[in-house]
């Protein structure tokens, strides 16, 4: 099979899949894959402004920020230690990482790559755990998802941010287990890259939802 | 395919001969089916028009509506004519063998039919805008309030007092020609708050070419006037946001009085009205008889003395009764025990000879729930009979009396 | 070395059923896309039917009012997210990479995923029929009556319903991820973005609206589900929630949603056109900037749908509504010219295409109306509303994919449709729809609100609902046509070869059906009609 284009022509075998052996893509630049994780997490984007759209609205529409806790008569507090801040430093942590495992593979250095990698999705795993922790905390202290427009806003903004670390861990350690099978070199990472583009954009949702929910100060309804 | 060696122009001729001759022919069959064409004609001229505005607003809205329908026809026959004409000239005809001039655009064509296009929709939206300012304008001091409260599947109609919040009535019974419906002043204007006991409902009356959403959680408002001219009419209007099984059924209707007469009507009302619902625990007044200007029930007269005899139970629950036939006893007053267990909900029991269109013999007080009231029911003849809620016509049961 | 163009036999239907099934090849996707869409489209289409019948006069005759709801809720949800939006993403699929003259699309597997996520989904949402009630809150499923587990809205059916649309939006997403990474990094070596076939600009500009928008949906989807199933107070006022908050976040994905179920058809009634004028898309990059404008324009016009809440602030929303007409007017008008000193074949593509103009430039038109707010307070909630989105819808989405059908069945099949029972088929439609749809103008403007299973006898709506009813039955009729002559096109229709129709693009250049990887060679691309050149010896400069 061949391809006229007028000026050359490229003869391909015809017993190997012609697709395999033409090129991925006629006009450089970025790889297929990269560009299709940046489109992808563009609609990640999206879904979690849709979220955050309803809690800016929600938290506008009321007078009272956190709301009242009716077990204990005072607004709903969140604490940042000893769980949720050490768990945010580390997640940035494992967004250097992960950036050095990149760095690893592309100067072809396979056990820089390795290493920077699987430290990535220990951090990973350990976040989520601190979470997990975090939540269980709230519960008994009477914040749950039914807990009025505070309580479900809080659950489901860090529960789907951590369903995507879920997911990244899950996509890192993929790429991390292809990684030590020798799948990886300097001249193909695309997958490497993808999954830490990926895992970059999990961490700046958690940087913004972090400000937000932690940071931002409430307000109090004139008595 | 090659087309017939017709000529293009004896095409055309036959082509329009027969969409005439379709049309001459379509026409004699209605005219020959008793069909009055003009009348048919003007219908449907007319029907292109929302109806003649019985507000203030509406009318405004109606003139609007006007100007941008002349322009829709425009541009309708401007667009249309154009592609249709195109399509009948254009046809490729045998001996079209070379290439028709290969024009790729005009960059003039797209600057005017960008331009003008955009210059047309800026007038239509500053015309709308000035509309608008005028029809949503609420003015501050208008004396008569009304609430329209909206539940699945009812309105029902709070007149407040100038303050805004106390009420002086409720009226629970939609549809006017029930002795019931929104009653309102023509010649002033009124504010309309929306209420809402459950999910989103909306407020429509067809002849105020005007709707607004009732919300919960929120109270939408907006003020109209009837013209003076169309004292005495009554408007259909209907809930226009799907809101359940009972959507289709959630009608009601305004009527308007004359500015005098509307006064004595409320006073009057607000003088009857029972207070606030009752509490539980206090005595509730008992049912009324119905109303005057029916016949009184026949069969014998009710024995003297207090009410005798047997008390039915029944209940009002998700907008129905829990029972679909009841029996009591002929020639004996007796009463019903009538719990109303839907919350904000207005129900009664009114009883009807033959079926729920039969002449209503009795009428329990209206009362939202959760709350319970006992009705005296004066004595029956023997026979079959209906009982059904005044707000809900669809719920309904039998009553056998023997 | 012998060339490989596959004999003539090998064509796509003789393959196996399990190579169906597992495929990857964009073509069979493409045509699988078609298949369960059409499928869907007759399912939503009996249950249209179902509806007109029981408005065809006042009472309730066959339904109760619960009944009535769940029809004309699945009917409005099944049309959109499994007939329209997939249906053109199937052909999007099947022509887009062979218009570029790519091999498949960038992401094969994905494709086959989206794919049969379809099925799923769909088979999710008819559960409810057998599980005790589907959803019944319309379309729109509005918090807080699709929350209200007591009274109205739902059970099960109401939860079927959100998975099987998060199910479907993200097959939809990942197809728009696909289109765009092969649009993007595979064309064939000199065709530049601008000598792209409009088609694949249209499909493009859906992408885009589609990744950005359909995320957005899914987001109120998920927090309906927590508000039914997990006690959330995102939309019920009685637990602190807004329910205006929901219909803001579902109409910033729903209105962007009707751009994506019109612009692929208006890219193929912009492939029909030339072909069938023998001239070139009159203002071509002036086409695809205001596809560009409608697309951006689109995200900023949703409160239109809630100018009765009391909630919106109108004079913005009004105002992009409006400007939105603009972009489009353009494109009729280029449209038109195209066909203006041309030589035009009238043939079913053709035919279906003018239907699509002359019905659409309807639904611009009475849209324009509601764009008015004032006007919107008479009309809002109405049959007015009825008749506006059928007319862009139907008369514009369906009556360009039947355009696309008849023009892209020769490719996929080899066979060419019977054109007497294509034009038998277009008239007796055309006619069917007017009928149908044109009463309902007037029977919102007389006040008949929307979504009422029964009406009252005296109101005076019944010749019109009546009249409707029966035009309804003429579009069923006129569907039996159409199934007609697929069922004999496939099994005798006359062979098609390459090019029956002369046509400008790149998959016109290779055999119909193509073989496997799509192009044996391809001719040089100077123009986004390479066919053309070639077939007239030119190399136009563009």
């Amino acid at each position: 099979m061949t391809i006229t284009t007028g000026a050359e022509t490229h003869p391909v075998p015809t017993e190997h899949n012609p697709l395999a052996s033409m090129p991925h893509d006629t006009h450089g630049g970025i790889s297929n894959p990269v560009l299709g994780m940046l489109l992808f997490i563009t609609s990640e984007v999206m879904f979690f402004g849709g979220l955050f759209a309803a809690y800016f609205s929600l938290r506008a529409n009321s007078p009272q920020w956190p709301t009242i806790n009716p077990e204990t008569g005072e607004p709903f507090q969140l604490a940042i230690l000893p769980f949720v801040g050490p768990a945010t430093i580390l997640l940035i942590l494992s967004s250097v990482t992960c950036q050095l495992a990149v760095w690893g593979i592309r100067r072809d250095d396979r056990t820089a790559f390795i290493r920077a990698m699987a430290v990535t999705v220990v951090l990973g795993i350990v976040f989520l755990s601190m979470q997990l922790i975090d939540y269980s905390l709230l519960g008994s202290e009477g914040l749950t998802l039914s807990s009025g427009p505070y309580g479900t806003t809080y659950y489901t903004l860090t529960g789907f941010h951590g369903a995507h670390v879920f997911g990244g861990v899950i996509m890192l350690s993929v790429v991390l287990y292809r990684g030590m099978a020798g799948q990886f070199s300097g001249k193909h990472y695309d997958a490497v890259e993808a999954a830490s583009l990926y895992w970059h954009f999990v961490d700046v949702v958690w940087i913004l939802l972090f400000s937000l929910l932690y940071l931002l100060p409430g307000k109090t309804a004139a008595t | 395919m090659s087309s017939s060696p017709r000529s293009r122009t004896s095409q055309t001729a036959i082509f329009a001969l027969a969409v005439g001759a379709a049309i001459i022919g379509l026409s004699l069959i209605l005219v020959g089916l008793g069909v009055n064409l003009l009348d048919a004609g003007r219908m449907f001229v007319g029907g292109l028009f929302p109806p003649v505005a019985v507000t203030t607003q509406g009318a405004q809205i109606r003139d609007l509506y006007t100007i941008v329908f002349l322009i829709a026809v425009a541009i309708f026959i401007v667009v249309e004519g154009l592609i249709i004409w195109t399509v009948i000239r254009y046809r490729r005809k045998p001996g079209d063998d070379t290439l028709p001039p290969q024009t790729h655009g005009n960059n003039i064509a797209e600057f005017v039919w960008t331009i003008v296009p955009t210059i047309l929709v800026i007038f239509m939206f500053v015309i709308s805008w000035q509309t608008l300012n005028q029809v949503d304008k609420s003015s501050a001091d208008s004396q008569t309030k009304i609430r329209a409260v909206a539940g699945q599947f009812q309105w029902t109609f709070d007149y407040l007092a100038p303050d805004g919040t106390t009420i002086l009535y409720t009226e629970y019974i939609p549809l006017v020609s029930a002795d019931g419906g929104m009653i309102v002043p023509a010649g002033r204007t009124v504010q309309l708050s929306l209420v809402s006991n459950d999910v989103i409902h909306a407020f429509y009356v067809p002849q105020f070419l005007f709707k607004r959403d009732v919300v919960p959680g929120r109270t939408n408002s907006f003020d109209f006037k009837v013209n003076d001219s169309d004292v005495g009419q009554t408007f259909r209007g209907q809930c226009a946001e799907l809101c359940g099984s009972g959507h289709s059924i959630m009608l009601f209707e305004v009527k308007a009085l004359s500015g005098p007469e509307f006064d004595a009507w409320l006073a009057l009302k607000a003088k009857a009205a029972p207070s606030a619902p009752a509490p539980s625990g206090q005595p509730a007044p008992s049912g009324q008889p119905a109303p005057s200007g029916q016949p009184a029930p026949s069969g014998q007269p009710a024995p003297s003395g207090g009410a005798q005899g047997e008390t039915l139970a029944l209940t009002a629950h998700n907008i129905a009764y829990d029972k679909t036939s009841l029996t009591a006893t002929a020639g004996a007053p007796f009463k019903i025990d009538f719990k109303n267990e839907d919350a904000g909900t207005p129900h009664n029991v009114a009883i009807h000879q033959g079926s729920a269109t039969g002449q209503e013999v009795f009428k329990g007080e209206i009362f939202p729930g959760a709350a319970e009231k006992t009705y005296d029911v004066p004595a029956l003849s023997a026979g079959a009979y209906a009982f059904v809620c005044t707000v809900h016509p669809n719920m309904t049961g039998t009553l056998t009396v023997q | 070395m012998a060339t490989t163009t596959l004999p003539r036999s090998a064509s796509a239907s003789r393959s196996t059923l399990y190579e169906w099934l597992t495929t990857t090849d964009h073509k069979k996707i493409g045509i699988m896309y078609l298949i369960n869409s059409f499928f869907f489209f007759f399912f939503a289409g009996i249950l249209a039917l179902l509806v007109r019948s029981e408005l065809a006069q006042p009472g309730l005759q066959f339904f109760t009012d619960q009944a009535y709801n769940e029809l004309f809720s699945m009917h409005g949800t099944i049309m959109i997210f499994l007939f329209v939006i997939p249906m053109l993403a199937g052909f999007g699929n099947y022509v887009v990479p062979l218009q570029i003259g790519a091999p498949d699309m960038a992401f094969p597997r994905i494709n086959a995923l989206s794919l049969w996520m379809l099925p799923l989904g769909g088979i999710l949402l008819l559960l409810g029929f057998v599980t005790g009630g589907t959803a019944a809150a319309g379309w729109t499923s509005y918090a807080p009556l699709s929350e209200d587990h007591a009274l109205a809205a739902t059970g099960t059916g109401q939860d079927l319903w959100i998975v099987a649309l998060v199910l479907i939006g993200t097959s939809s997403i990942l197809g728009a991820i696909n289109f765009l990474v092969t649009i993007f990094k595979m064309r064939a070596p000199g065709m530049t973005l601008f000598r792209m076939p409009i088609l694949v600009w249209t499909v493009l500009v859906t992408s885009v609206l589609v990744l950005m928008a359909t995320p957005v949906i899914t987001s109120a989807l998920i927090m309906l589900f927590i508000d039914r199933n997990y006690g959330g107070s995102f939309f019920d006022p009685r637990v602190g929630g807004d329910a205006i908050l929901y219909q803001n976040i579902f109409w910033f994905y729903s209105h962007p949603a009707v751009y994506v179920m019109v612009l692929p058809a208006m890219g193929m009634v912009s492939e029909i056109l030339p072909v069938f004028s023998r001239k070139p898309l009159f203002g071509y990059k002036a086409f695809i900037f205001a596809t560009a404008a409608i697309g951006a324009l689109g995200f900023s016009v949703w409160a239109h749908h809630m100018f009765t809440t009391g909630a919106v602030f109108l004079p913005f929303f009004s105002i992009m509504t409006f400007l939105i007409a603009v972009p489009t007017g353009v494109k009729m008008f280029n449209w038109v010219f195209t066909m203006w000193r041309g030589q035009l074949m009238l043939k079913t593509p053709l035919l279906f295409a003018i239907g699509f103009l002359t019905m659409f430039l309807i639904g611009g038109i009475n849209g324009a109306f509601s764009a008015s707010v004032p006007v919107d307070f008479a009309l809002h909630d109405t049959y007015w509303v009825v008749a506006h989105l059928h007319y862009v819808l139907f008369g514009g989405s369906v009556f360009g994919i039947m355009a696309g059908l008849y023009y892209w069945f020769p490719k996929m099949t080899g066979r060419m449709m019977n054109e007497t029972i294509g034009k038998a088929q277009f008239v007796l439609m055309f006619i069917g729809f007017n009928l149908t749809f044109f009463p309902m103008h007037e029977l919102g403007l007389a006040g008949m609100p929307r979504r009422i299973a029964d009406y009252s006898s005296t109101a005076g709506w019944n010749q019109l609902n009546l009249l409707a009813t029966i035009g309804g039955f003429t579009i069923a009729a006129s569907m039996v046509l159409l199934l007609w002559n697929i069922f004999i096109s496939l099994r005798s229709g006359t062979p098609a070869g390459d090019d029956p129709w002369e046509g400008n693009t790149l998959e016109w250049a290779t055999s119909s059906p193509p073989p496997a990887y799509n192009f044996d060679r391809l001719p040089e691309i100077r123009s986004e009609r390479p066919l053309f050149d070639a077939r007239h010896g030119r190399t136009a400069e563009h």
